[in-house]
């Protein structure tokens, strides 16, 4: 008995010495020399010089002369009220799980970079960055930091934080190889000259270097106890930005609802671009996990703001004829905006047997009755995809359509490849006996009934379409594998500001697993093409290059453009008010629960008008109606 | 052998006569059957009878007629309601007839400036409106009310041969082999059902054979249980003991001998089977793992309801067709259980 208490004696203490050792060891961690230590054993990528080191003659810009696109006026303060569909499942910004759809709301929209853009205009405003310059290799650019510049917790920006930044996202520690990847691809070196002056340099001259380099500054001294732990260390600490929100410690309330606070009398109220913006006090954001039961609460008030993007939404379930809109309690806004879109389309695959000849995939765009589908489907009110491309406003592709739905061009093309007779049930047959069937494969739910009309418009064209709707995962498995014969689907534009064509048309990404070579297209002309346009200097060259491949993409006919949105449009109650145009060219919805729109920060809250509004609702007495449609930026 | 009426058998048919709630759904049921097995000349889009140039033509079980056939300037099948109005208008002597409801249930109509779904319209022939994609739904109710019930029969075909042959065995051989048996039919009873059926429809895309193996894999055990005690209970009578001494196989006595007298068994749970097929399937394909599209489905037209709630009739009439059609079988099933009644026509010696 005696020996079991001492040894129960001993291991407490051992335990308690081994609490106490790290404890000690966590107080004393510092990641700053290990930072320091960094920059020294890698010369060749941080340099360290004086303000006099900087080249003679660099021409500084500042955004002097662009027009502001916000409009002073705004009232201040007031809660908006939001939902998300999940409650976000970490708020770090690099790791596991941390491009969940939260990222939006926390990082995209509002950590400043060094450059903003207007996006009207397109031109760059200073943001971050108080005047920057070009140098004359087209692949550095320097900067000067606002000296004003905050993060939320009062800790001033300096050059530091950006030679940091390029520390945290080269390490290991943060458990994000993709980022580590872009990093060492994209940047070849930074300079320090003084604690506001820096220069960034990027692998080789691009048109949109501006994109590239205004990076976010990473504060040093918030990682002070940066370590392998990261992932579980920083799981619910939100690193501190220098945009207008924060998120508080105790407005996080795991699982139902998390608030954003706008940071107390933040450095960039007064700044060009900045000001005017970002007019409410704090966002709610309650997580309702499904879309009806949010809308149900949109419509009783309890959400301020909600997505009527579908038809079904829009003309169904708020119908302009609905008694909160004819009373002028909800407003309704369509909004035309230039974005890059999703391309949706048939991705046909170029290695499957007789999809392997042209004049079949030809054949196969004169059968896809998208027209039809966008018409009688969705209202009118998408339009037909024109190339793989859409929405780059500074890569436009004039005069190239997709092939009009023609069951005579198509009947043309399949005859062309043997296929000449139709068998008894009106699909054709060749020689061999072979029927023309195909199966679309899709992994998106909502284009079931896409598909069944665009099955029975085909077989029109004696041309049978089987339609496999797959779970997310297999679906993408099977596609990615490249085991289907058609993928219905759509890819996300990267963000940039011209279109990738490597990833979805390189040889080198063809006939492999997990590339987004969906087609397989392996075609040396285009590999040709697109070397030249990754190493494109101007956006004229890349402009050319671009309609050269959009042609020869065209005549391939293995990518099949199927709709977009020209616009997006909401449902608001009436005491959010909007500015006079609404939102600006650039400006996107953000998916279903408006981070794009929130994130502008262009509406403001009029607190005084709730009670107006909800008497409107209660029988008092009803406030115009207001539907509008804001269409200054319709494509023509 | 089993269908030798036999007059205790013939008894049970005549109470099952006089049960009128039972009986009249049987001969409702019945006609449904019947009337879907005709589906192409009530609900279709294809002509019944159409008299062009002095020929007759009738299309509905013929290989596709291509508009050209009939003087349309296209060669994909005829769209026959045009054609009608073609005819009329021309007023030359030719025209057609049109099955009651002229829509298949994979078409979608449109007009132009009306978007689906669409009210029901006795003037568009849409009797009970269209769904999301302008599909007539009294065509896909009605096909899917087919599918729907050779599902069932052939489900309870399946489960009936699987589950009163090891039944059987388990009750008749007994010992080790009931043992082992039992064991194996408890742990694969425990099986999660949907939620293997739901992998597999998510890696494969289901259709009717596969679906159907998939349900009755994983249903047949529930027909042992009744089976193995029937089995027990007439294989401790003297008329077995009789056909052993005789000399009579296994198999022999199994099915000749002790399956006729467990028919009361078999037949009160045929109701009951096709009921059970009829959910399953509709809850599969409610929740989207049932038959691929563009299968007509009355728990995709159930799905498509729920979602468009602001279209009432499509919810409305497939809820009205299950609630009914489940009554039926219900209704027949209990008179069935009823008139099989063992207390009333078991005569112990």
């Amino acid at each position: 008995m005696n020996k079991v208490r001492i040894f129960l004696c001993a291991l407490s203490l051992l335990l308690a010495a081994a609490g106490c050792t790290k404890k000690t060891g966590e107080a004393a961690r510092d990641i700053a020399p290990e930072a320091a230590t960094y920059y020294k054993a890698h010369p060749d990528f941080f340099h360290f010089a004086t303000p006099a080191d900087l080249p003679a003659g660099l021409v500084w810009h500042d955004g002097h002369g662009v027009p502001e696109f916000a409009v002073p006026g705004a009232k201040r303060g007031g809660t908006l009220h939001n939902w998300i569909d999940d409650f976000p499942r970490t708020l770090r910004f690099y790791g596991p799980d941390a491009s969940g759809t939260f990222r939006s709301f926390i990082l995209d929209d509002w950590a400043l970079g060094l450059l903003g853009r207007q996006p009207n205009t397109g031109q760059y405003v200073p943001s971050l960055a108080r005047e920057w310059a070009y140098d004359k290799d087209g692949r550095t650019m320097y900067f000067r930091l606002d000296p004003d510049a905050r993060y939320c917790d009062g800790v001033p920006v300096r050059a530091d934080d950006y030679l940091f930044a390029f520390f945290i996202f080269s390490s290991s520690y943060i458990h994000d190889p993709f980022t580590n990847n872009y990093i060492s691809k994209t940047f070849s070196g930074i300079t320090k000259y003084d604690d506001l002056t820096i220069a960034i340099s990027a692998q080789e001259p691009k048109p949109d270097i501006e994109d590239r380099l205004a990076l976010s500054p990473v504060p040093e001294h918030f990682y002070k106890e940066l370590g392998d732990d990261y992932p579980e260390r920083f799981q619910w600490q939100l690193e501190p930005t220098a945009g207008p929100y924060t998120v508080r410690p105790e407005d996080i309330h795991k699982g139902s609802s998390i608030d954003l606070t706008r940071v107390p009398n933040w450095w960039a109220d007064n700044k060009p671009f900045l000001r005017y913006r970002f007019n409410v006090d704090r966002i709610h954001l309650e997580v309702v996990r499904d879309t009806n039961k949010a809308f149900e609460a949109f419509k009783r008030g309890d959400i301020d703001m909600f997505d009527l993007r579908e038809p079904e939404y829009w003309y169904n379930k708020l119908p302009g004829s609905d008694p909160l809109v004819q009373r002028g309690c909800i407003a309704k806004a369509v909004f035309y905006n230039q974005v890059p879109c999703i391309t949706y389309g048939f991705y046909i695959n170029t290695a499957q047997p007789m999809l392997d000849r042209r004049d079949v995939r030809e054949g196969i765009a004169y059968a896809a009755n998208f027209d039809l589908v966008d018409k009688q489907y969705f209202h009118g009110d998408y339009v037909r995809m024109q190339t793989s491309n859409d929405g780059y406003s500074q890569v436009p592709f004039p005069g190239i359509h997709p092939r009009p739905f023609s069951v005579d061009q198509a009947l043309a093309c399949f005859a062309r490849a043997g296929f000449t007779r139709r068998g008894p049930d009106g699909i054709l047959v060749n020689d061999q006996g072979q029927r023309l069937s195909f199966t679309v494969t899709s992994y998106h739910d909502t284009l079931r009934d896409v598909l069944t009309i665009l099955r029975q418009e085909a077989a029109k064209a004696g041309l049978e379409l089987n339609i496999e709707i797959l779970d997310g995962t297999t679906g993408v498995k099977k596609i990615m594998e490249k085991h289907h014969q058609i993928a219905f689907m759509a890819l996300q534009p990267t963000g940039a500001r011209y279109p990738d064509y490597w990833q979805m048309f390189d040889s080198a990404n063809a006939n492999k697993p997990q590339t987004n070579n969906i087609t397989n297209t392996a075609d040396p002309v285009m590999d040709q093409l697109i070397k030249a346009y990754d190493h494109a200097q101007t956006m004229d060259e890349i402009r050319r290059l671009a309609y050269q491949m959009e042609l020869r993409i065209r005549d391939n006919a293995a990518f099949i453009p199927a709709y977009k949105l020209p616009f997006y449009r909401i449902g608001y109650w009436r005491w959010i008010k909007f500015q006079k145009d609404f939102a600006t060219r650039e400006s996107d919805d953000g998916g279903v629960e408006l981070a794009g729109v929130i994130g502008d920060g262009l509406y403001s809250i009029d607190e005084g008008a709730r009670p107006t509004v909800l008497a409107a609702r209660d029988s008092g007495p009803p406030l115009p109606a207001e539907i509008r449609v804001y269409d200054a930026w319709k494509s023509k | 052998m089993i269908f030798r009426l036999d007059p205790i058998t013939r008894r049970k048919l005549q109470r099952f006569q006089s049960l009128r709630r039972g009986w009249w759904s049987f001969l409702i049921l019945a006609a449904l059957l019947v009337l879907a097995g005709f589906a192409e000349l009530l609900v279709n889009s294809r002509a019944l009878v159409v008299k062009y140039h002095g020929h007759i033509y009738f299309p509905t079980y013929t290989a596709f007629h291509p508009g050209s056939d009939f003087g349309e300037p296209y060669s994909y099948e005829a769209d026959y309601r045009k054609l009608q109005a073609r005819f009329r208008s021309e007023s030359r002597g030719d025209w057609l007839l049109m099955p009651v409801v002229p829509y298949n249930p994979y078409e979608n109509s449109f007009e132009a400036g009306v978007y689906p779904p669409t009210r029901p319209s006795v003037a568009g022939r849409h009797f009970l409106g269209t769904d999301t994609t302008g599909r007539d739904v009294l065509a896909r109710l009605f096909y899917g009310f087919r599918i729907a019930m050779i599902f069932s029969l052939l489900y309870l075909v399946l489960v009936y041969i699987v589950g009163i042959a090891i039944g059987c065995m388990m009750g008749y051989f007994g010992g080790g082999f009931d043992i082992t048996a039992q064991r194996v039919v408890e742990i694969w009873s425990n099986m999660p059902f949907l939620y293997i059926v739901i992998i597999v429809a998510s890696i494969l895309t289901p259709n009717l054979g596969l679906l159907l193996g998939i349900v009755v894999l994983f249903s047949w055990t529930g027909m042992t249980y009744y089976m193995r005690t029937a089995t027990y209970k007439e294989k401790a009578r003297d008329y077995v003991a009789a056909a052993e001494v005789l000399g009579a196989g296994s198999g022999r006595i199994i099915f000749s001998h002790i399956l006729p007298n467990a028919v009361s068994t078999i037949v009160t749970f045929i109701p009951f089977t096709v009921n059970d097929a009829l959910t399953s399937l509709t809850a599969l394909d409610f929740l989207g793992f049932g038959l691929p599209p563009p299968t007509p489905s009355w728990g995709e037209l159930l799905h498509q309801g729920t979602a468009n709630l602001d279209a009432p009739w499509i919810v409305g009439s497939t809820f009205v067709a299950l609630v009914i059609v489940l009554s039926l079988v219900t209704f027949i099933g209990e008179s069935i259980r009823e008139a099989f009644d063992a207390k009333k026509f078991t005569i112990y010696e």
